[in-house]
């Protein structure tokens, strides 16, 4: 009976919409290349991981206040008294450092298989661009829970820049909003984290999967 | 390879009672930890007495605090000590204590209490809710 009911809602939309050729032509009757191992699916996994990512992100959004007096209270008390806080917020961190492990793998694969020939140049450089988009993503998120860690952590990372000659200093007080790390910088590092580098890093997963969409899956010769 | 029909069913069959039962299985440990995280937190503090020192009531002054999710008020006059909360029967502001005129204001539409909670003036006939309390080894306890 319910099966007969989803079925003519499926119909209903099928009918309008034609579902039917985008699903075979995209998921159920796409064939892959023979040759294609495991390996391959390292890309996808980062993907699949992001999303995750972004779920787990917009719950510990819902209690999270990223203010120097209340963050490492707000996590702490998502650990310990929201239920099932401390397994949406350790997924979270774990999924962040999981999320660099494979998109570094996937970049391996590709690098030794000298898939980043032509036609698929740019492949690869969408794919550079999303690397240093997932680290920054990771690098900002960790401040967030204010902790001594995160702390020296941000304030050792943001140090880095100033080796740039000349305009070094410049950009460490302004990636650091002032010359220390401060409530500024946290407010900074939460606009960054949840908004401005996913969105980001959104742009780009589409460009590349619209441009292996376009030349399709290299195989070997 | 000399399978009936019917074997092939019933691997079929078991395919898809696994395939699904999987399905069910993986949707509802996403689907459990989610709902109950977006449920109402824990806070250890609820349900717990406030305890307030004595010395820590001057008189005259009204000390603020939280108990059981709600803003109270913990006032120590000449009579003795009062517990009210703190939110205007009116329409539910915060009330302010002016020690000066030893009376609570109510910010949001002027309801003026007196310092034992009746009404002396404003929108409202009702008097600041009391809490009960008792007092015991030099404490306040707000129960």
């Amino acid at each position: 009976m319910i099966k007969r009911w989803l079925q003519n809602i499926y119909e209903w939309f099928d009918q309008r919409y034609h579902i039917t050729p985008l699903l075979e032509e995209n998921v159920t009757k796409k064939m892959v290349p023979r040759t294609l191992s495991w390996a391959s699916c390292f890309g996808g996994l980062a993907l699949l991981i992001f999303l995750v990512q972004v779920f787990t992100g917009m719950l510990l959004l819902m209690y999270y206040k990223p203010h120097p007096q209340t963050a490492w209270d707000s996590v702490t008390f998502i650990q310990s008294n929201v239920p099932m806080g401390w397994l949406i917020q350790r997924t979270h961190a774990v999924g962040a450092n999981l999320m660099i492990v494979l998109v570094f793998m996937h970049m391996a694969r590709v690098a030794y298989y000298k898939i980043f020939r032509a036609p698929r140049e740019l492949h690869w450089v969408s794919g550079v661009i999303l690397a240093l988009l997932t680290t920054t993503l990771a690098f900002t998120g960790y401040l967030l829970p204010w902790t001594q860690l995160s702390y020296w952590g941000a304030k050792v990372g943001t140090e880095i820049p100033g080796a740039v000659p000349v305009i070094g200093e410049q950009i460490v007080l302004w990636v650091r909003r002032g010359p220390n790390i401060s409530g500024e910088t946290l407010g900074f590092f939460f606009s960054l984290h949840i908004w401005i580098l996913p969105a980001m890093i959104s742009g780009f997963i589409a460009m590349h999967a619209v441009m292996i969409r376009r030349t399709g899956i290299s195989r070997p010769l | 390879m000399n399978n009936s029909p019917s074997d092939q069913d019933k691997r079929r069959t078991f395919c898809k009672v696994c395939i699904g039962g999987f399905t069910v299985a993986s949707a509802g440990a996403v689907t459990y930890p989610v709902v109950t995280f977006m449920g109402q937190p824990v806070h250890f503090s609820a349900n717990k007495p406030l305890e307030v020192p004595l010395e820590e009531l001057t008189v005259g002054q009204a000390h603020y605090a939280e108990f059981q999710g709600q803003q109270i008020i913990l006032l120590m006059t000449e009579k003795g000590p009062v517990v009210l909360k703190a939110s205007c029967p009116h329409l539910g502001c915060n009330v302010i204590w002016n020690a000066a005129d030893s009376i609570f204001h109510c910010p949001c539409h002027g309801a003026v209490f007196d310092d034992s909670g009746a009404v002396v003036s404003g929108p409202v006939s009702k008097e600041l809710a009391q809490l009960p309390f008792e007092i015991k080894d030099g404490k306040l306890i707000v129960t």
